[in-house]
């Protein structure tokens, strides 16, 4: 807890500690900064980035879907890109993200649309043992095998399934978020598992890039949200699990459901307090996270043989169920 | 009361004691203050009511939201429209549309089928089966749609509609489906345009950007 109290992400940043005016107003601009000419040279690690403590790239300030393109052509033309006219760590699109690289990047498995330059994508297992800080900054077993390393110089551009992305600067603070959400992280984060099934937490300055399905709404504590529509956190504490006791009485499925532990979703909320920001989207169709699979295994170390085979024919039985 | 847009795909519900909301099960995405949520079986009690309900798959599993504070509704990601009806005509749509309602509003089963064979027809085609759901009142609902939905308003000319695009319509308005199939469409070398819903009448038909459901 060393960042500035009440601001997250730097000076200046929108969705900081303070009440923001309607969380469904963006931070910032994509398309606003005036981009720094590609024969510049990029900015070294170890200084901050350029966009640093800048509120990060949003949408809905200015007509996002459909505006103007960023080189000025004529509106409803897309302009044609090449290695130059594409902006520097910063949106092309609000489904496309420009990475200028210089060097590292951690970054999901698929996220990689088109690249100019050089650029090696070498798996994290293999790359961690040549370069041994790799292992140190990506501290997550279960989801090191669906994730690569960027090396080289170039324009790398990402995407995820058409979802919006946005990238966040982190000023030695911690964003937890959905794993199957986030697309790229620079080297100078650490990567964490989250206490949460399903989400990882970044810590440290630098900037990462994930993609939410609408445009990122941003919540503050106390609030209560639905586990598919949840995207992060940045901040407050872990939320705790609230059941809605209404619900479970007034519905007997839920009931028996409940007392089985099981739930079918509807009564149960990520509830957060604290100080700190939400960030959710629209829920997504979930996509299947294979690290989940990993993670609950790897708790079922925590029963006793008798309770494994138990658990062991629920799960079969399920599955039957379904198909 | 009514419903506030927060992006495309996400409103906001300001859900006090007098105003209480029904919405889609598992459409909740988030929400503040004192809200507690009672699942609700069976729709409106119109023409057909339950029974209708229960036979025509046009019931949706749907919840009562209720309490004093602030909730988001979103599903899976799909566009919302909020439209708003002045308790005139009902507004004509799919049930699994509907993302969220005033509660004050009533829901009913349609059979489209007691408007000759060739409703039942167009019912089939726009994949709203024989049945159609019908919302009542004055207040607010939601609307789901793949891609947004956009509003065609009608004085008395006649718009011919994508059944698969077609999302639902508010307003004094007849929907005939016309076929025009050839020996083109038989062999499957048709234009994928063969069957149209031709809509006229006083209104507005709501239309969506996507031929595809959810």
């Amino acid at each position: 807890m060393t960042y500035p109290p009440g601001n997250p992400y730097g000076g200046g940043n929108p969705y900081g500690g303070q009440p923001q005016p309607g969380y469904g107003q963006p931070p910032g601009n994509p398309y606003g900064q005036p981009q720094p000419g590609y024969g510049q040279p990029p900015p070294g690690y170890g200084q901050p980035p350029p966009g640093y403590g800048q509120p990060p790239p949003g949408y809905g300030q200015q007509p996002p879907y459909g505006g103007p393109p960023p080189q000025g052509a004529p509106s409803g033309v897309p302009a044609t890109l090449n290695p130059q006219s594409l902006p520097d760590d910063d949106n092309v699109n609000p489904y496309v993200f420009c990475i200028a690289l210089n060097g590292e990047w951690f970054m999901s498995k698929g996220a990689m649309l088109a690249y100019y330059g050089n650029i090696q994508f070498d798996a994290v297992t293999e790359y961690s043992s040549v370069q041994a800080w790799v292992a140190n900054r990506f501290s997550s077993p279960v989801y090191i095998q669906d994730w690569v390393v960027a090396q080289g110089h170039g324009k790398l551009l990402i995407g995820d399934r058409g979802f919006d992305l946005n990238a966040y600067d982190l000023d030695d603070g911690n964003l937890t978020i959905k794993a199957s959400n986030l697309c790229a992280f620079s080297k100078q984060l650490e990567l964490k598992q989250s206490i949460v099934p399903g989400f990882v937490t970044l810590i440290g300055t630098g900037k990462f890039i994930a993609s939410s399905n609408g445009p990122v709404i941003f919540v503050e504590p106390p609030f209560r949200a639905d586990p598919d529509a949840l995207l992060g956190w940045a901040d407050c504490p872990s939320p705790s699990v609230h059941h809605d006791a209404q619900w479970m009485t007034q519905n007997i499925r839920g009931m028996i459901s409940g007392a089985l532990g099981r739930a079918s979703g509807e009564e149960r909320q990520y509830d957060f307090t604290g100080q700190g920001t939400i960030l959710l989207q629209s829920s997504e169709i979930a996509r299947e996270d294979p690290a989940v699979l990993r993670l609950v295994e790897s708790q079922t170390q925590l029963l006793t043989n008798a309770q494994a085979g138990s658990l062991g024919q629920r799960l079969v039985a399920r599955a039957q169920q379904q198909h | 009361m009514s419903f506030e847009t927060v992006n495309s795909k996400v409103v906001r519900a300001h859900v006090s004691a007098s105003t209480p909301v029904l919405a889609r099960r598992g459409a909740m995405l988030g929400y503040s203050g004192q809200v507690t949520f009672r699942p609700v079986h069976g729709q409106g009690r119109g023409i057909g009511g339950m029974v209708g309900a229960a036979m025509s798959g046009e019931s949706n599993a749907m919840m009562a939201t209720e309490g004093t504070g602030q909730v988001l509704y979103g599903y899976k990601g799909l566009h919302v429209t909020v439209l708003e009806l002045d308790g005139g005509a009902p507004l004509v749509c799919e049930a699994d549309r509907l993302l969220a309602h005033d509660a004050n509003l009533q829901t009913s089963v349609q059979f489209l089928g007691s408007g000759g064979m060739k409703q039942a027809i167009s019912g089939a085609m726009t994949g709203q089966g024989l049945f159609t759901t019908n919302v009542h009142g004055r207040g607010s609902v939601a609307v789901l749609s793949h891609g947004g939905a956009f509003p065609l308003q009608l004085n008395g000319q006649q718009v011919g509609v994508d059944p698969q695009a077609y999302v639902g319509h508010v307003g004094q308005l007849s929907v005939d489906l016309a076929a025009k199939v050839g020996f083109r469409d038989v062999v499957g070398r048709g234009s994928g345009e063969a069957f149209q819903l031709r809509i006229s009448g006083h209104g507005t038909v709501y239309v969506q950007a996507s031929e595809q459901k959810f």
